[in-house]
């Protein structure tokens, strides 16, 4: 028993004895907080820096197992080994900056992105009273963040001074600008159950409602759930959402002109936001590090890894959508979407109280009942309203482009005669 | 006045506001001046965060550096010549008087005995080289001042009026936005090509007169 609080603590452990004996050395509070929080933030740091690393391998695998192939097998035992030759390969690359080049602020730029992306995990609760910074406004401060990021790359892509550099920058903005709309309205039904807008509140309500055992959010709010998670998927750029960098329209976009470490870090940027895309649907919508049997940071990381994993298999499924099938699938499904299926969350969450004398049957597992399906069927109905719209709109353009065939072969055909 | 290590945070981060937007009013290169302007409301936010309201700093970060820095940048880029801007215009002393007046305001509004300061309990605990870390009228900043401020905005004897305006201007805004970039119909697309081809014969009919009417002169010179 003692052993089993000591292993599920292990985290919390550690952390008050490092205090304890910084405390001991220094001898003063405040030096004692600055000293332990900078510690906090470099183990953080250096913990999604290197799981960059294991996810750059893993992804490679997994995709590859996916488009059957084998994927990296020659550096080290099963390939493991290529993440490390993939740095010795950065670090001895050739650091070219062009000549036309806005200095400061193409150098700049990746540093600016990978901050964005590392400041992310300071509110991430790992485990019980193990978390970087408990803001009580932790899940604004995510999307808040997030927005360095879209300056970090509007100043690669103004600072490279190259027209794909730029091209790519502003499809960038639009997309990530125009996704933050549905991620944000489907984080708002989240934060009206949980009541606040702290991470770690919102784990705990995930664990224990009024007394009540609690049930993850994204039994309350599948769609919610799901709309989130493709925004994430998009507010990342990743496949099949990469539209910044569409080799074949815009070669590389923003980060064309970036070689060696500088374009390392812009890869670094791009996966550890990716993980914290898992690791915020996982806190927020899968009970975060609640969970049986194994250690609390134990569950916070399979369930990161199983949402990541997701995005890998969409990764090695998906073929890039196109600009016009992103901005359309954005504003004109998810958008209002959001918006109808938000007012539903809103009036049902609210019928369907706990604690209400007058219905006394109704319990937090009758409200995650009563707002899955209310919200579902919305959904699914515009699904289908939309698909059948857009197969009608496909039929239609193949139509016109048969009939236009159809008329060129008349015109071949009558041209020939003429000749004979 | 006392030095506590807030006042000294608080002076590094005036030190970036102000010198991050006197860069931006002296730079002649639009693109910088944007992202100076940025680097000037992450200080207000970090202002913000010193004051122990985080909300209203994560509101700073999200929506001036978020929306609207962002808008323009995309504007800048969208503008011509933006790396050898004239440092004034013509309202340059307009709006330095402006901005000398709102100045005073400011200065005469704050009243600093209102601030009256006193040590926080516990704060002696919290010391780097001798100096406190604050003296606060402000004790407790709880979780429920966000719930407050979410209350008083929907409170008919509070904020309710200045909220729904906002909401009133930002759709006006939105259906604004939405015309300017709409897409035209054909029959619009045609009825306006023919209102420019119409002041386009108006406009060569008047050079037409123009380049005549010396001639005239001319001739009845001659005469």
């Amino acid at each position: 028993m003692d052993l089993l609080n000591i292993i599920n603590n292990l985290l919390k452990i550690i952390g008050d004895w490092i205090y304890g004996l910084v405390h001991g050395l220094v001898g003063n509070l405040l030096v004692t907080d600055l000293i332990t929080m900078g510690l906090a933030a470099i183990i953080l740091c250096t913990f999604a820096a290197l799981s960059f690393m294991g996810l750059t391998y893993a992804e490679r695998k997994i995709v590859a197992r996916i488009q059957d192939r084998i994927g990296p097998n020659q550096a080290g035992p099963f390939g493991l080994l290529v993440p490390i030759a993939d740095g010795i390969k950065m670090f001895t690359k050739e650091d070219t900056t062009p000549t036309a080049a806005d200095r400061w602020v193409y150098n700049i730029a990746p540093l600016v992105i990978a901050t964005a992306a590392l400041t992310a995990y300071a509110v991430l609760p790992l485990a019980p009273g193990v978390v970087g910074t408990n803001l009580n406004v932790g899940v604004v401060f995510t999307i808040a963040i997030g927005s360095g990021s879209v300056v970090a790359i509007l100043m690669a892509g103004w600072g490279s001074n190259n027209k794909y550099a730029l091209l790519g920058a502003f499809r960038t903005v639009a997309q990530l600008i125009g996704y933050e709309v549905p991620m944000l309205l489907n984080l708002i039904p989240v934060v009206l159950i949980a009541g606040s807008l702290s991470l770690v509140d919102i784990v705990n309500v995930q664990s224990t409602l009024n007394g009540s055992p609690g049930i993850p959010f994204v039994l309350y709010f599948p769609v919610s759930a799901l709309i989130f998670l493709i925004s994430g998927i998009a507010e990342t750029a990743r496949s099949p959402f990469d539209l910044l960098e569409a080799e074949s329209e815009i070669v590389a976009g923003f980060h064309v002109e970036y070689s060696g470490m500088k374009f390392a870090l812009f890869f670094l940027g791009e996966y550890v936001n990716a993980l914290a895309v898992s690791f915020m649907f996982a806190t927020l919508f899968l009970g975060g590090y609640n969970g049986p049997i194994f250690p609390p940071y134990v569950w916070l990381l399979i369930k990161a890894a199983a949402v990541f994993t997701i995005l890998m298999w969409l990764r090695g499924t998906l073929p890039r959508i196109r600009v016009d099938q992103m901005h359309t699938m954005n504003w004109k499904f998810f958008v209002p979407i959001s918006a109808l299926n938000l007012i539903i969350l809103l009036l049902v969450a609210k019928i369907f109280q706990p604690g209400n004398a007058a219905m006394p049957w109704v319990t937090p597992g009758v409200q995650a009942m009563a707002t899955a399906i209310t919200t579902l069927i919305p959904f699914l109905a515009g699904l289908s309203i939309a698909s059948r719209r857009l197969r009608s709109q496909r039929d239609a353009a193949e139509a016109l482009a048969e009939t236009r065939r159809a008329a060129n072969r008349a015109a071949v055909t009558t041209s020939m005669g003429g000749a004979h | 006045m006392t030095i506590t290590l807030q006042t000294i945070i608080f002076a590094l981060l005036s030190v970036v506001v102000l010198g991050s937007a006197l860069f931006v009013v002296t730079t002649r290169n639009l693109f910088h001046a944007a992202l100076m302007l940025i680097l000037s409301f992450f200080g207000v936010a970090g202002l913000y965060v010193l004051l122990e309201s985080g909300f209203f700093a994560v509101a700073q970060v999200l929506v001036y550096i978020g929306a609207i820095s962002i808008l323009f940048i995309f504007a800048v880029m969208l503008t011509r010549g933006m790396v050898a801007m004239p440092r004034v215009n013509a309202q340059a002393q307009l709006a330095a008087l402006v901005s000398v007046l709102l100045f005073v305001v400011i200065v005469v509004i704050v009243n600093p005995t209102a601030l009256s300061i006193k040590v926080l309990p516990g704060a002696s605990e919290r010391v780097l080289g001798g100096i406190p870390w604050q003296f606060t009228t402000v004790t407790t900043i709880t979780d429920s001042y966000i719930k407050q401020f979410g209350a008083s905005l929907v409170d008919g004897s509070a904020y309710l009026l200045p909220f729904l305006l906002a909401a009133v201007l930002l759709d006006i805004a939105l259906a604004g936005a939405v015309q300017v970039a709409r897409e035209r119909r054909p029959a619009e697309v045609l009825a306006e090509r023919e209102l420019m081809a119409a002041e386009a014969a108006e406009e060569q009919q008047r050079e037409q007169a123009l380049d005549t009417a010396p001639e005239t002169v001319l001739a009845a010179d001659h005469h």
